[in-house]
């Protein structure tokens, strides 16, 4: 009895050394964070899941970056770059934990590949008022701006600047024509549909049909079938890779393709749609606000070396060029930050006033459009290209095309 | 009777046999959880207190699929979907009719326990897999409502939710937040501890051990399986309009057959038809996936490993864990925890 009265007297002694003590230990523990020396930047980043294929070549692109700017360029100003990352696993859970401590850790700002995991973590993040991007952006996360950022023009921006250029230079038949929407069931689709609401009458162009479609699918012959008996002009795809090739590959078992235009948003539209699709996919137009490999910008030669001294695997694969100008996104950010008012003065406040918003026409080498804060528009980046596959490579036909802000807001169909 | 006492102390009473707390230790322990969950806020930092948070929705959640799946045996593999109604409901009211979210709360679970209502009539009916199957279809048919009625619920899209606020305090920081849920959590345990011991809670257990045999001692099991799928589902409303207004953002992927299917093992893992399972499947599931997140990169590049290995390999961690609970503790962490009570009664002598 003696022994289970001492051990009883010695668990609560020591609970409630543990309640005293940790919150004196903690605090000397995750205590300011010193920025003489580093800058944390947290990156949320789909490795694994769903969206892996795209993930992966992601998360490649801006950690080699990244490494190049520590590695090469002695980080920013002199202080190295402190990437602190986590692989979301495109889980939207995750994500809002992942976002959690990523500010916990003393992270300036974060950044997401997919508009999915910036939809899961945005709102934790705005009302934390702590400053991040996606690579790839849907109207929702950037209306109302707030503080969530696209790096890139959105899904629905690739709408409107192919609607353009479909109808500037592609369409010759007499009146509207015919438009099929084929969309990913999350924000990669429906920000396509968002802008095609908002645009499509003013465009003259006709929307007949709205299809789903899962990123999990096999097989697209139903809805292909009801979308043949509309006789459609151009089916538009917002969609990943995966689900983008095996609607296409439908299209041509049902003999609707070739005969209609079809035309990708830039989620699917990477080499590795080629790989999937195939010869299927010859001809096929596709948007995308990057350039190509091989192309002569002046990030190309860094770019290449790195990515086939580390990454070899991603080489020719788009999404590795997004990533790498986030990278540099990321460093011009923080350049501009310590410019403005100091490494010691660095919070994600001072970080998004003096980064963010002073982002003024930026070149990322010539990866993508010039990247620029306007006031009232969180797109970072406001050009996209249309390619076509032709041969099976991806090959520019167009120059850079302005996406022009759509206030999304002002539409009651677009919901608080 | 109260088996789990000490040697030596004996209940005189109903109310000595009926209470919760009834040793000096057993209230030492709970002033001194309740001193550590009030101070946590003071040493957790934002990220675990955001775990914390995730973990006390996600009992919330798992009590109800307890009292459903593991008290009363009705096997539901629905259970996300019904977390997505009360997520929506308290969503939809607080943003779009701009009600307060005390209302939108009881709201939510009121809502889903109706839509359990709805989907637990098959019960009557069907059973074991039978049973599960027709819950999958709740889990796919609530998803595809909420992905499709998109003036309501915004669709694919998804829709804002604005932070909880009760009587003009705002709970936006995790800390709040924090207060907030454990509050419900601790208020959802009770009520499951004492539901258990109810005529209700005895009804349950008997339908689970023997539906006829419970019927023929005069069971209504219309009554109380309808009942456990009510209880069940109104938990999982409150644990959805507490997530909705934590992240601030929904969308129908928050809600996945996956997680469905997680809750299943977060009960099977702490031990079904016990209160405290729930608590402790929750905690080690919880646990292990952000241990794995947060390890990851550090393994990978020690290691060498390509990147997401490591993650990649967690939910087969998750399967292997079950099938090994499965095998070795089919009763779970509740069973371990009652042997570990016992011995520190009897220790130093066990026999």
């Amino acid at each position: 009895m003696n022994l289970k009265k001492t051990l009883k007297v010695t668990g609560a002694a020591c609970l409630a050394l543990i309640i005293t003590t940790i919150p004196l230990l903690s605090t000397g523990c995750a205590g300011e964070i010193s920025n003489a020396d580093k800058v944390k930047v947290g990156f949320s980043i789909c490795y694994t899941g769903a969206a892996a294929e795209k993930g992966r070549p992601m998360g490649d692109g801006k950690l080699d970056c990244i490494k190049y700017v520590n590695e090469e360029l002695n980080g920013v100003d002199g202080h190295q770059i402190e990437v602190i990352w986590r692989d979301n696993q495109y889980d939207a859970a995750k994500a809002g934990t992942i976002v959690s401590e990523l500010m916990n850790k003393g992270c300036l700002f974060f950044t997401t590949n997919a508009s999915k995991m910036m939809g899961a973590s945005m709102e934790i993040a705005n009302r934390a008022e702590f400053a991040g991007f996606s690579v790839f952006s849907a109207p929702a996360l950037t209306h109302p701006p707030q503080h969530i950022y696209g790096q890139m023009p959105d899904y629905g921006d690739d709408w409107a600047a192919f609607a353009r250029y479909y109808m500037e230079n592609i369409w010759q038949g007499s009146g509207k024509p015919k438009m099929v929407l084929h969309l990913l069931n999350n924000p990669t689709g429906y920000g396509a549909r968002d802008a095609a609401n908002a645009l499509a009458d003013e465009m003259g162009i006709d929307i007949v049909a709205i299809e789903e479609h899962s990123a999990t699918t096999i097989s697209e012959i139903e809805s292909l079938t009801r979308i043949k008996a509309l006789n459609p002009d151009i089916l538009y795809i917002s969609s990943t890779p995966q689900p983008t090739s095996i609607i296409i590959k439908n299209a041509v078992e049902l003999d609707m393709y070739p005969g209609i235009t079809i035309a990708c948003g830039h989620a699917g539209f990477t080499s590795a749609l080629t790989d999937l699709a195939g010869a299927n996919a010859e001809g096929v137009y596709g948007v995308f606000p990057t350039v190509n490999w091989g192309d002569d910008v002046p990030a190309m030669a860094k770019m290449t070396e790195y990515c086939q001294n580390y990454h070899p695997e991603d080489y020719g694969n788009m999404d590795y060029i997004t990533t790498w100008a986030e990278g540099l996104i990321v460093t011009e950010i923080l350049r501009l930050a310590i410019e403005n008012v100091g490494v010691d003065n660095l919070t994600p406040q001072t970080v998004e006033e003096y980064g963010f918003k002073k982002l003024n026409n930026f070149d990322v080498g010539g990866l993508h459009g010039a990247v620029s804060y306007t006031p009232g528009d969180n797109r970072l980046s406001k050009s996209v290209r249309v390619f076509q596959i032709q041969d099976g490579e991806i090959v520019p036909i167009s120059g850079w095309v302005e996406a022009p802000l759509i206030k999304y807001e002002d539409f009651e169909w677009f919901g608080k | 009777m109260n088996v789990d006492l000490p040697a030596g102390t004996r209940n005189y009473t109903y109310i000595q046999d009926m209470a919760i707390f009834r040793t000096r230790t057993h209230w030492g322990l709970f002033l001194g959880l309740l001193a550590a969950m009030l101070t946590m806020p003071l040493y957790l930092g934002n990220y675990w207190l955001s775990v914390a948070n995730l973990i006390g929705i996600t009992i919330i959640a798992a009590t109800g699929l307890n009292i459903l799946t593991g008290y009363c045996g009705q096997l539901s593999i629905g259970h996300a979907g019904f977390i997505a109604v009360g997520a929506y409901t308290s969503a939809i009211l607080t943003n779009r009719f701009e009600l307060p979210f005390l209302l939108g709360l009881i709201c939510a679970g009121l809502v889903a326990g109706l839509i359990g209502i709805i989907f637990g009539i098959p019960s009557m009916r069907v059973k074991g897999f039978y049973l599960a199957i027709s819950t999958i279809a709740a889990q796919f048919i609530i998803i595809w409502v909420i992905n499709h009625w998109n003036s309501m619920t915004g669709g694919f899209t998804g829709i804002r939710v604005p932070p909880a606020s009760i009587g003009g305090i705002s709970f936006v920081s995790q800390a709040s937040q924090f207060y907030l849920i454990t509050a419900s959590t601790a208020m959802s345990v009770f009520f499951a501890r004492n539901l258990a011991r109810t005529r209700s809670g005895r009804a349950f257990i008997a339908i689970r051990d023997n539906d006829l045999a419970a019927e023929v001692m005069g069971i209504n099991l219309f009554r109380y399986k309808l009942t456990a799928f009510f209880i069940g589902c109104f938990l999982a409303g409150i644990a959805g309009s507490l997530l909705a207004h934590r992240i601030g953002y929904i969308n129908a992927e928050h809600f996945t057959l996956m997680d469905s299917i997680l809750y299943i093992a977060m009960i099977i893992i702490g031990g079904a038809g016990t209160t405290i399972g729930p608590i402790f499947g929750v905690i080690f599931i919880q646990m292990l996936q952000q241990g794995i997140t947060l390890i990851s990169p550090t393994l990978e590049s020690t290691f060498a490993l390509p990147a997401g290995f490591t993650t990649g390999i967690g939910p087969m961690v998750l399967g292997l864990i079950i099938v090994l609970f499965l095998i070795l503790e089919p009763r779970g962490l509740a069973h371990r925890w009652t042997l570990f009570k016992a011995s520190y009664r009897l220790w130093p002598f066990s026999y």
